[in-house]
């Protein structure tokens, strides 16, 4: 069943790139000028929708989702190409989500036009229905590879990756959630079937380095940053399904000051991102994209200074 | 504004590509400056996201600021039976015979699954929410004599009350003359028990482990829900709402 998705995506995303594609490719290589791309995400955003009050005991007056809606956007105007990218705990935390069942959030978050979320076990919180009822107020997809949705009323509402193509550059996005059982309430997830992530993530990048020809390889987990036990986390992932770029991460509420690489078994270095939760930061991860210098299995990490011209 | 965006040395990366996973025409490199962004009172609120936000805003303020009841003393929470683990068991066990149709036995509430005490006065919306945060759901176990008995072994150290029942406390913290609904309880018979209880502390939460392998039966009722409905149902009858610490447990 999922196959099936999984073909229906893959057409749809060669469909586009026959329309859209070579054109801008071509431009963007013969200029052979390096084009930016800046990630920006959030995860377990838990309905934060106002700052936590100024008395709180901890965070007191930091997050806000109109505060970020305004960072978004002057990021928007300073770079060229940005994607927003969430992954995953989007409800539960607040009455707004008692009261309205996540249709604020999911609206807010259109309203600041992220481009794809993945799905945590709190979106489940109102099980399927609710769900089902709060996608029409979500103008981005959800991007779950793991979860087979077949046998329920949400089959066919999910796709497992998407191709952002930005100046000729190709970002395969795809996302991983966590396993449900245990977690949430049986009722609430119905008859979803969780995926092993390291098998459904090798395949994902596979076909999005292979098939979608991917620059950029990014996966929205909402795994967990890491477990002592052998539980599967980001960093097992990075590990089993070399060939990711960056993994943005969720559900530890794991507060990163800088990302985390991960060395694969085959020399491909993988960063993880995750910025704790509710809002209280956004991650930012700028890439520039040179022409191929040719030379492969090259692994280098340099430092260098940098300041807000050199970026902008 | 942009005193964090950009500071001091920033790490480049130049990302492997290897034979295994080929890669596209172009190479990536990360630039990581600021790899996570503070969102502080620094940085002003998008003014067409807060016009969207605002009447969302105020129908939950409306909704938080309702007051459904009234407590001539404060509700507290304290170590042994509390008032307030009181108040929750036995609405759990009456909502739970309500929702099911039959007599429940006991209820079951610890003192930490409780967030806040109840106020003298005024019982708001708000006032429930900051009891129970959580989405938690009142279902029923059907326990057997052996882990009933459980359960007081647990109770009893820490002198927690438990709804429907009395029993005694041993000075080294064990149960004894244990009676429910008044019937002596025997831990040998053949019998189960009905338990209202969360769906939290039913799947093992607050160490409860010895209900886990018992299946829920559902109410489908959120446990919030059964507190403010009951406040209500008070408030409808012109009754303040009180509990108190009423000698269930005797040491």
């Amino acid at each position: 069943m999922l196959r099936r998705d999984f073909l229906k995506s893959s057409a749809l995303g060669a469909a586009g790139l026959t329309l859209a594609g070579p054109g801008l490719i071509t431009s963007a290589l013969g200029a052979a000028k390096p084009v930016r791309l800046t990630i920006l995400h959030t995860n377990d955003m838990h309905s934060r929708i106002d700052p936590f009050p100024v008395g709180a005991a901890q965070w007191a007056d930091e997050g806000g989702m109109a505060r970020r809606a305004a960072l978004v956007a002057r990021i928007r105007q300073e770079q060229p190409n940005v994607l927003l990218l969430d992954a995953g705990d989007i409800w539960q935390g607040t009455p707004y989500f008692n009261f309205f069942g996540g249709e604020l959030e999911y609206k807010l978050m259109s309203q600041m036009q992220y481009d794809a979320a993945t799905l945590g076990n709190h979106d489940f919180d109102n099980g399927l229905q609710g769900l089902e009822k709060q996608l029409p107020n979500a103008q981005f997809p959800f991007l779950i590879a793991n979860y087979d949705f077949s046998q329920t009323p949400l089959k066919g509402r999910f796709q497992p990756y998407k191709v952002f193509e930005k100046q000729g550059v190709r970002i395969g996005v795809f996302g991983v959630g966590i396993e449900m059982a245990g977690l949430i309430s049986d009722r609430n997830y119905g008859a979803t079937k969780y995926l092993d992530p390291i098998a459904v993530a090798r395949e994902q990048v596979q076909h999005l380095r292979g098939a979608e020809k991917c620059d950029l390889v990014i996966c929205l987990s909402h795994l967990g940053y890491k477990y002592e036990s052998a539980k599967v986390d980001d960093h097992k992932l990075a590990a089993g399904a070399p060939g990711i770029d960056l993994i943005i991460g969720g559900h530890t509420h794991t507060f990163l000051d800088t990302p985390t690489v991960v060395e694969g078994p085959q020399g491909h270095r993988t960063l993880v991102n995750q910025v704790g939760w509710s809002g209280i930061k956004l991650g930012r991860i700028d890439y520039v994209f040179d022409r191929a210098t040719g030379r492969k299995g090259v692994a280098m990490a340099e430092s260098l200074s940098i300041n807000a011209s050199a970026l902008s | 504004m942009s005193r964090f965006r950009f500071r001091g040395a920033a790490l480049a990366l130049l990302l492997a590509a290897t034979a295994a996973c080929q890669r596209g025409a172009l190479q990536p490199t990360a630039q990581l400056t600021n790899t996570a962004q503070p969102m502080t009172a620094a940085q002003p609120a998008d003014p067409k996201v807060e016009a969207v936000v605002a009447p969302y805003r105020l129908k939950v303020k409306q909704q938080m600021d309702e007051v459904i009841g009234h407590a001539p003393e404060a509700i507290r929470k304290n170590p042994g039976e509390s008032p307030l683990a009181n108040f929750a068991g036995d609405i759990q066990r009456e909502r739970a015979a309500r929702e099911l149709g039959q007599g429940i036995d006991l209820g079951v509430m610890t003192n930490g699954g409780l967030r806040a005490e109840l106020p003298a006065g005024n019982i708001t919306t708000g006032s429930i929410f900051e009891l129970m945060p959580f989405e938690n759901e009142l279902v029923v176990l059907d326990a057997p004599a052996s882990v009933v008995q459980q359960l007081f072994n647990f109770a009893a150290p820490i002198h927690m009350a438990v709804s429907g029942a009395t029993y005694t406390a041993t000075p080294d913290g064990k149960p004894t003359d244990i009676r429910i609904g008044k019937e002596p309880f025997d831990p040998a018979k053949d019998r189960t028990y009905s338990i209202a209880i969360s769906d939290y502390l039913a799947s093992g939460g607050d160490k409860l482990e010895f209900f886990r392998p018992l299946p829920p039966r559902h109410t489908n009722v959120l446990l919030r829900t059964a507190f403010s409905d009951y406040v209500r149902q008070l408030t409808k009858e012109g009754k303040p709402v009180t509990a108190k610490a009423e000698g269930r447990v005797h040491f």
